[in-house]
């Protein structure tokens, strides 16, 4: 089989960290090749489904699978594509199409704070990262440019230079909740990557309230523009290349890449450099895929730590009725939340959290929910008024701790194309569960300063899902119990290196995007300089 | 209706582009500056805003008034040239005169001639008080930079300057604007800004076959490459006669008049460089002016642009149907939802402050001339301080840009406007090309050298025979 193309840099995966790494190498003038499994896909699709969609509460609803590289999907019925070996399903959600799963999320951008990169020092749990957050500071703010993010100054992550911009204007409902919760708590701005005045081209935030599935004016950073940004750098993007395996050669050094097309013919890569950036399930499983003689539990495995330690950030939560109007749906989906159960010596005992204010709008679900009752006629116009006006929601955001029996592996069923399906091992510890029972006080606590009533808190075992997926890559300092070094290369591939949230060695207490960013800003600098390609910039945020 | 399309704004900038590329080169006696007070450089400031001198001079990010910004024209690109008071690369060495020359008369201090791009015809209306104060302000309110652009290199015929003298002798009113003693003040102030200054006709009113304005027209209307400037004439229908004065003194002030209208494409960069920056009294005295203008009237114009349209949708005809593949099938309404709906709402009504727009009411759906409405779907709006409309150049094809804008001017607007696939393809090239008129022109002078050849040979036959006969 004759090498296909052959570029500098083969980068696996074209999400917002993919494209993002390979347009810093095509800057710094590379040849760049992305291969992404799924389809390109425009935003007006995307809205144009979502807005025909009678599954408005289904955020993956606009976002069908593609049959050659098949998604998670639950609703209206599971399609199985994840295997849940428990004991507690986890049931996560990704997209794979050109941009990643970033189309949909709720653009929250945090930085972690200074004491979660530490926490087996502090706090005897977990493990500490092999670095620091002065380490990071600089990719940190680096991503914010790119994405274009705005926060509070008090989130408890210091930083060096300004935000690139100021919030979006405080929806009513969020501005009721801070004046109404001080002093007994802090509500602050959530750190987003969404416009609030003209950034990069793209328009500020109108308020659409669909963050997720989609936000249909482009206000709201996500994957598909860093892959746009990509290719106008020079990358080539190659869509519906499904890569189901890597080479190597005798040395260990990872030589190509192989794709299936939508037709299952085979294609063959080579490449110098090997980056695989296709998330924190289908990264673990790819590598496990390319088991050889040599490398018989598969590439960068040697520790037996590819897909273990596998963390995402469960939530429970209480909605009720507040004492007022407040109409939630008013502007971004996700604006406030309050930090300060983020770190604490509590930590020895039980996961920290955020908690987190939706301001998602009550309609569809209140709708449902009435429906569901039998409510008709005069008395559910009221009630639906009633609900929309006063339902909240408040969720905690918990910290998982690693732990090498929360995996993903191959499974013994093969997805459409003969390729074995990503496997889930998972369970809610003590750790995560004390911290739930802890945030039941908090829960209580605003219910009451809100006036609440007709307290409905979420089913007691049961976990939602944030599909923050961490840990699957986990660097670390040794080899022995992580699969990559600090740079994110793989300790047993000279020319393998790894980007995405799985990296994170640990998930903390924020959603992940801009920590698996802001790692991969500093893996894709330390490669440039490694590999003496171009000019290597410095990172935006640094002096 | 005009003979041709071409565009004006780009033309200004040839013009002062080239007078001022040449300029630098000439060296005349050094300019004896006395040092004018503040107030006089502050009033030039203001005259220079209200004349939008650095909408061709300075280039975005750029120094003032450096020149520098290319400008694609029907005719070739233009650079913009350097009118910052540097004796080297700019106009510092001009005396008063020589700078009342070429704003006023279209001649350089080289004594060669400007073309009619720079609108020096409207210039001509300016008084010798404001021309004193613009000097005062280009000398001294300027920062000189010695720097200069790359020079413009137009094709032949239009690199020859001589036929300008016979054009202006045609075209050029060289009298300063006169008071009309039987108008008020305001309104003779509204017409001085607005004939001389603003130079609004330099868009708005139709040129003849020679590219002058057409008196009779006074701003009628007319193509700008692939823009439409609208009659602003008083007439109720076609032009602004159905505007109130608060709504022309909104649209100018921020290019945005509620339920009426909004500043797109050129009309936006005039808001952007000028009309935002001029004073409510002066806006208002344009505002008075406009409404008196001859009314002049396109018969298919049968109510005022911004009368047409009510809320509404089509949504109906694609709930439950599947998104099709192939995107050039999509059908208005369900490009409507995909791409204008997030903002404008289902039903086109805007936002309830009218921060968006509504697509009814609004005079980029009322026209027959869809030229607007396709640029602007095309190009978004951009205007300051912060209005961004997104353009769709990037993500639309031709077929889905006219699918769209029929079931807009549909839904919305004056279904007598019409949207073509051939359309939307010219005006994504940037309008008619210009080429034709490099080779009528070309076409012209070949004419011209042949008749001349030919009178050459009848007198020369004439010499041999009287010759003959002589013998």
């Amino acid at each position: 089989m004759p090498d296909l193309v052959a570029a500098d840099f083969v980068v696996i995966g074209s999400g917002i960290v993919g494209s993002t790494v390979a347009r810093k190498f095509a800057q710094a003038g590379a040849s760049v090749l992305i291969l992404e499994a799924g389809p390109r896909v425009t935003r007006a699709e995307i809205v144009a489904r979502f807005r025909n969609s009678p599954r408005r509460s289904d955020w993956m609803s606009p976002y069908p699978p593609a049959p050659w590289a098949p998604h998670p999907i639950y609703q209206p019925e599971s399609n199985n594509y994840l295997v849940h070996a428990g004991p507690y399903p986890y049931e996560a959600e990704y997209i794979r199409q050109v941009g990643g799963t970033t189309w949909h999320w709720a653009a929250h951008a945090w930085r972690n704070v200074p004491n979660d990169f530490r926490i087996k020092s502090l706090y005897g749990v977990g493990v500490d990262w092999p670095f620091g957050y002065d380490d990071l500071e600089p990719y940190y703010q680096e991503a914010e440019e790119l994405m274009g993010v705005s926060g509070a100054p008090n989130t408890g992550s210091p930083r060096e230079k300004p935000f690139p911009m100021e919030p979006v204007a405080e929806p009513y409902a969020m501005r009721r909740i801070r004046e109404r919760l001080v002093p007994a708590y802090e509500v602050v701005t959530n750190t987003t990557a969404r416009n609030s005045r003209t950034y990069d081209g793209r328009p500020a935030c109108c308020g659409n309230n669909s963050c997720q599935p989609i936000c249909p004016i482009d206000a709201q950073y996500h994957g598909g523009l860093a892959a746009q940004a990509a290719e106008t750098a020079g990358v080539k993007l190659v869509p519906n290349a499904n890569v189901y395996r890597l080479d190597h050669d005798e040395r260990g050094r990872v030589s190509a890449a192989l794709y299936y097309d939508p037709d299952k013919v085979s294609h063959r890569v080579a490449g110098k450099v090997f980056v695989v950036a296709a998330n924190g399930i289908e990264s673990p499983r790819l590598l496990l895929l390319s088991a050889s003689d040599k490398f018989p539990r598969g590439l960068a495995n040697s520790s037996d730590m590819v897909g273990r330690n596998l963390m995402d950030h469960p939530s429970t939560s209480l909605t009720f009725d507040a004492d007022e109007d407040l109409w939630l749906g008013r502007g971004p989906q996700s604006p406030s939340s309050i930090g300060i159960m983020r770190d604490g010596p509590f930590r020895a005992e039980h996961a920290p959290y955020r908690l987190d204010f939706t301001n998602i709008s009550r309609v569809d679900g209140a709708t449902n929910a009435l429906i569901a009752q039998g409510v008709y006629g005069d008395e559910f116009a009221r009630r639906l008024r009633y609900s929309a006006a006063r339902e909240l929601n408040v969720k905690n955001v918990l910290e998982v701790l690693p732990d090498p029996d929360h995996r993903i592996t191959l499974s013994d069923q093969s997805d459409p194309m003969g390729i074995p399906k990503p496997e889930t091992h998972y369970s809610i510890d003590d750790y995560t569960r004390k911290g739930h029972e802890r945030s039941q006080q908090d829960f209580r606590r605003i219910a009451e300063l809100m006036g609440g009533s007709n307290l409905r808190f979420s089913k007691e075992g049961v976990y939602a899902n944030n599909q923050h997926i961490c840990g699957t890559l986990s660097m670390g300092s040794d080899p022995s119990t992580s699969v990559c070094d600090q740079w994110a290369r793989a300790h047993d591939h000279e020319n393998l290196y790894l980007a995405g949230t799985g990296v994170l060695p640990t998930c903390g207490t924020c959603n992940s995007t801009e920590n698996g960013l802001a790692v991969a800003l500093r893996t894709a600098h330390h490669i440039l300089a490694e590999h003496k390609v171009g000019r290597v910039p410095a990172p935006s945020g640094s002096g | 209706m005009t003979i041709m399309r071409f565009n004006v704004r780009t033309w200004r900038c040839t013009v002062g582009a080239i007078v001022l590329a040449a300029a630098a080169w000439v060296s005349v006696g050094v300019f004896a500056a006395e040092n004018p007070d503040a107030a006089l450089i502050e009033r030039g400031r203001y005259l220079a805003t209200a004349g939008d001198c650095g909408a061709c001079h300075t280039e975005p990010g750029g120094k003032p008034m450096a020149g520098g910004l290319a400008v694609a024209t029907p005719i070739g690109s233009i650079i913009a040239t350097n009118i910052t008071p540097s004796k080297t690369d700019g106009i510092g060495h001009y005396s008063l005169e020589e700078f009342s020359a070429a704003v006023r008369g279209g001649i350089r201090a080289d004594g060669q001639r400007l073309y009619p791009a720079m609108p020096y015809t409207s210039y001509a209306k300016i008084t010798d008080v404001d021309v004193k104060a613009l000097y005062a302000y280009f000398m001294h309110g300027v920062e000189a930079v010695d720097h200069k652009p790359a020079e413009t290199q137009l094709p032949f015929p239009f690199n020859i300057r001589l036929s300008m003298r016979a054009w202006n002798w045609l075209f050029l009113d060289p009298r300063p604007y006169a008071n009309d003693p039987g108008k008020s003040v305001e309104w003779n102030r509204g017409a001085y800004l607005t004939l001389g200054l603003a130079h609004c006709g330099a868009c708005h009113t139709p040129r003849n076959i020679l590219m002058a304005e057409q008196n009779s027209r006074l701003l009628a209307g007319a193509d700008l490459g692939a823009w439409f400037a609208p009659n602003i004439t008083s007439d109720d229908n076609s032009g602004v006669g159905a505007w109130s004065v608060d709504n022309l003194i909104h649209y100018m002030r921020d290019g945005h008049a509620r339920a009426v209208g909004q500043a797109a494409g050129p009309m936006a960069e005039v808001v952007d460089h000028s009309l935002r920056h001029i004073q409510e009294a002066d806006l208002r005295a344009i505002a008075v002016f406009l409404k008196t203008v001859p009314a002049i009237r396109d018969n298919t114009d049968i109510k005022p642009a911004f009368m047409w349209g009510a809320a509404s949708d089509a949504f109906s005809t694609i709930r439950g149907v599947a998104v099709p593949t192939d995107r050039d099938q999509w059908s208005g309404a369900r490009l409507y939802e995909a791409y204008c709906a997030t903002c404008h709402q289902a039903q086109g009504q805007g936002s309830f402050d009218g921060g968006l727009p509504s697509l009814f009411h609004n005079t980029a759906l009322g026209r027959v001339d869809t030229s607007n409405l396709v640029m602007t779907v095309l190009d978004g709006i951009h205007r300051k301080p912060d209005v961004n409309m997104p353009g769709f150049a990037s993500e639309l094809t031709d077929r889905q840009v006219a699918t769209l804008g029929n079931y807009l001017m549909q839904q919305f607007g004056n279904p007598a406007g019409k949207v073509t696939v051939e359309q939307v393809k010219t005006s994504r090239a940037g309008g008619p090309s210009g080429m034709w008129m490099i080779w009528v022109a070309q076409l012209i002078m070949g004419i011209v050298l042949l008749a001349m050849i030919g009178i050459l040979y009848v007198i020369w036959r004439r010499v041999v025979s009287s010759d003959k006969r002589a013998a």
